[in-house]
């Protein structure tokens, strides 16, 4: 019971750690909290059910079209709301973010009604591995998730354009004076993590059901995760992720399962009570 | 027609009570909070479930309603007072979360997602069916009058022009010292306790109340409200909340004569030009329709 | 000659919003020639070095030109491209990342040169490459300040935008600092710096400029100035 509850844990800790890295990294260009990540992971998903389902296309094509769907609304966010809005307060933001989360919903919502959809796969019995369930659609999300996770960080480590991130991240200021373009690094900035934000609306829609929440119910467990791992540590977020994605399945043995959904706000409240700068955060040191 | 419209200004009222309580915490304390929606129920179910459950008179229902709302926000305050904005902002939305799962699971105390009848109106029996609604709006405007009053005292109190001086100011706010901090938590759980009220004013106008009703979006529409009116000007968010409730409530009169799109498609209009108008405004002025007054500190 | 000097600055204007902190500045370094900016806090001379490397925007009319080039207007990463380096008084390295992706990143617009530089710098500076893979935010002031300067020689910049490279440092500290500028400045690079430490600032550099209340209130040979009492009195004397 324990074991099936960990391993249900871990697959929910890989649909959310590889947005909340991308949230991290956005975090770190942006600073403010980016409500609209989670209609980029709608969007995703539904862009994906259109290509496999309407356009009858494989499903690996349906990952290319989300993470295409997902870049081109996150860098259209960017260009037509938050780049000419940037100067404005960061509550200010939020709530713009908010809103830009609203309209795409419902301009999906609008196209797609508020149905309940899936991928056009056949249904296979899960597997048993060590008395443990999973199915191969879990085993999938699993191993994408590894897999991007583990690119993101070799890029961010490993890449100039990756240094050149962290670099922005760290002090935008500095970064351009040395002659790094602080544009062409946002909008690749956008561009990758909107790629992210898509292929994880994929792996959920893969995962549960896609309908036009999908992306709104991922929003809090994400923000959970990315401020546990310390806003801005992409390997905190992956941690953050795991803590997050276990203890909601762990919840279920003391709270009743409705209350799953509270899980992610009330570990961030217990947190930001006693850390105010998250589980691996360091205080900033404000000027 | 005009029955439509007596209900819609009320409606309005309710939104205008929120973002006044919404503006004097963030105006006075820069606190963010984005569980007007939480206040807002935990007001109503209190009310509602005191009339309708434990007998009280609506009187004091509406009361208990306010008064469980600043409880809940002087509790909130106490406990992120510390936090960075942007955590505050997912903290209060949490929060409200939380007492919507409440009163969505709590079956025996809340009926849950059937909703809470609620039979008891003020002077329920003294008006007929027309006059109740017209008496409903002047009480609400009432309450909308006494807030207005109430925040405006406050911000026009030496109290609230050194708290508007420090919200600018951390570093002031923390050499100022425990004095701020209280009356920090004092002023947010004085709009919490708005934000009660007015829960508890809808609750016994609407008579059934369910969860549906109290989603994170009525946070965001009131956020809405102040942002678009103008932050830190009371007249402006009133014109904001008018607006927004226009736009939310004014569509459905549009939908009796234009019958071309579905309720549920039109409902997804009215949320996409709400969210499309705040982009604009901010775009074309950036300080909403009616910028703060800029206050002169006195030299003392 | 003159026209190519390698940073020429003529009727600079730049502030922050509505106000003006620098009211046309025009000044020129030529190569391997060092200026000092001196003067009282609030001159301008901090504003005026962030718009020569376009970290402010310079106002419309002024003119900064890299041997021959106008560059005001232009965003900073292009400028730092076209050879100026500009090193900040405060965070002016990169917190979170290692000492050895600062360096990197000090040449990131020409990754080609990276080996060569890192080994230019860790000439200057061993310590650096024993701390590699120290994180900057962690390190001492000093070293701090090293990998800062550092990061901007590794591209091998024209000019060199200083300010304040000294704040904060022990008195050794300072006179490691400061040769590591004459250094830098004997293989022909333009240095304009502004520097508290007026005196021993003046006393390495060819030409000073003092400046007050946003403008030039004198200039001279880095002697003529040291010698000037109504100079010393007023902008020397504190910090003396």
């Amino acid at each position: 019971m324990i074991g099936q509850l960990i391993l249900n844990g871990f697959i929910n800790a890989a649909l959310l750690a590889p947005p909340a890295v991308a949230f991290t990294i956005l975090f770190g260009i942006l600073k403010f909290p980016n409500f609209a990540i989670g209609a980029y992971v709608t969007v995703g998903a539904f862009a994906a059910f259109a290509v496999n389902v309407q356009l009858g296309l494989p499903i690996w094509v349906a990952v290319v079209g989300a993470m295409a769907a997902g870049a081109a609304v996150a860098w259209l966010s960017d260009a037509l709301v938050f780049k000419p809005l940037r100067g404005h307060a960061p509550v200010t933001l939020l709530v713009v973010s908010i809103a830009v989360a609203f309209i795409l919903e419902q301009c999906v919502r609008l196209f797609y009604g508020g149905n309940v959809r899936g991928f056009d796969l056949a249904l296979e019995r899960p597997m048993r591995l060590w008395g443990l369930r999973i199915t191969k659609e879990q085993l999938e999300i699993l191993v994408i998730s590894a897999v991007i996770t583990l690119l993101v960080h070799l890029l961010l480590t490993y890449t100039a354009v990756g240094k050149a991130m962290r670099a922005t991240a760290d002090n935008p200021g500095l970064a351009e004076v040395r002659g790094i373009p602080h544009r062409r690094i946002a909008v690749f900035t956008w561009l990758l993590c909107g790629a992210i934000f898509g292929l994880s609306g994929f792996l959920a829609g893969l995962d549960l059901v896609i309908e036009p929440h999908i992306g709104w119910n991922l929003t809090i467990p994400i923000f959970a995760a990315a401020i546990l791992g310390g806003i801005g540590s992409a390997g905190g977020a992956l941690l953050g992720a795991i803590l997050v994605g276990i203890a909601e399945e762990l919840t279920v043995l003391v709270l009743p399962t409705t209350y799953k959904v509270a899980v992610g706000f009330l570990i961030i409240t217990i947190l930001l009570l006693f850390r105010p700068h998250g589980l691996f955060g360091q205080a900033e040191i404000k000027k | 027609m005009s029955a439509y419209l007596v209900a819609m200004a009320t409606y309005v009222g309710f939104f205008m009570i929120l973002a006044l309580a919404l503006n004097l915490q963030w105006g006075m304390t820069g606190m963010v909070n984005f569980g007007i929606a939480g206040f807002y129920a935990l007001g109503a179910y209190a009310s509602g479930i005191l009339t309708a459950k434990a007998g009280w008179p609506v009187g004091f229902g509406m009361l208990a309603g306010a008064a469980v709302g600043a409880a809940a926000g002087a509790l909130v305050a106490l406990l992120s007072v510390r936090l960075r904005d942007d955590f505050l902002a997912i903290v209060t939305l949490g929060f409200a979360e939380v007492v919507r799962l409440i009163c969505l699971n709590e079956d025996w105390l809340t009926e849950g997602p059937r909703g809470l009848k609620i039979d008891a109106r003020p002077f329920g029996s003294v008006f007929g069916r027309e006059d109740y609604a017209l008496f409903y709006l002047a009480l609400v405007a009432t309450a909308v009058l006494a807030v207005f009053a109430v925040a405006e005292a406050i911000r026009r109190s030496p109290y609230g022009r050194v708290l508007r001086a420090i919200r600018e100011d951390d570093v002031v706010a923390s050499v100022l010292g425990k004095d701020v901090l209280v009356f920090r938590v004092a002023t947010f759980a004085i709009g919490a306790m708005f934000m009660g009220l007015a829960g508890a004013l809808f609750a016994h106008f609407i008579q059934n109340i369910s969860p549906y009703t109290f989603l994170p979006t009525v946070s965001i529409f009131i956020w809405m409200s102040v942002i678009v009116g103008g932050a830190g000007n009371n007249k402006g968010l009133l014109v904001g909340a008018g607006v927004v409730m226009l736009i939310l409530e004014g569509s459905r009169f549009l939908n009796d004569f234009i019958r071309v799109l579905d309720a549920e498609k039109l409902s997804s209009i009215r949320i996409i030009l709400i969210g499309v108008l705040l982009i604009v405004i901010l775009r074309f002025r950036p300080s909403g329709l009616m910028p703060e007054e800029k206050f002169k500190p006195t030299s003392d | 000659m003159s026209n190519d000097a390698p940073l020429r600055i003529e009727g600079l204007r730049a502030g922050y919003g509505q106000a003006d902190i620098v009211h046309g500045v025009s000044l020129s370094v030529a190569r391997a020639e060092m200026v000092t900016i001196i003067g009282p806090n609030g001159a301008g001379k901090s504003t005026l070095l962030k718009a020569a490397a376009g970290a402010v925007r310079p106002r419309p009319g002024s003119s900064v030109t890299v041997a021959g080039r106008e560059v005001a207007g232009l965003p900073a990463s292009e400028i730092a491209r076209a050879g100026v380096a500009y090193v900040p008084q405060e965070a002016n390295v990169f917190r979170s990342l290692s000492v050895r992706e600062n360096l990197e990143l000090g040449a990131w617009s020409d990754r080609r040169r990276i080996a060569d530089g890192l080994a230019r710098v860790h000439a200057i500076f061993p310590v650096l490459s024993e701390r590699a893979g120290a994180r900057a935010g962690l390190l001492s002031g000093g070293q701090r300040q090293m990998v800062a300067f550092a990061m901007a020689l590794m591209l091998e910049p024209a000019v060199l935008l200083l300010d304040e490279p000294s704040a904060g440092l022990s008195p050794v500290m300072v006179d490691q600092m400061f040769e590591a500028i004459i250094a830098v400045n004997r293989t022909g690079v333009a240095i304009l710096m502004v520097e508290q430490n007026a005196v021993q600032a003046l006393k390495i550099s060819n030409r000073g400029v003092v400046m007050a209340a946003g403008a030039v209130a004198a200039t001279g040979t880095a002697a003529d100035l040291l010698a000037d009492r109504s100079v010393a009195e007023l902008y020397l004397g504190a910090a003396r």
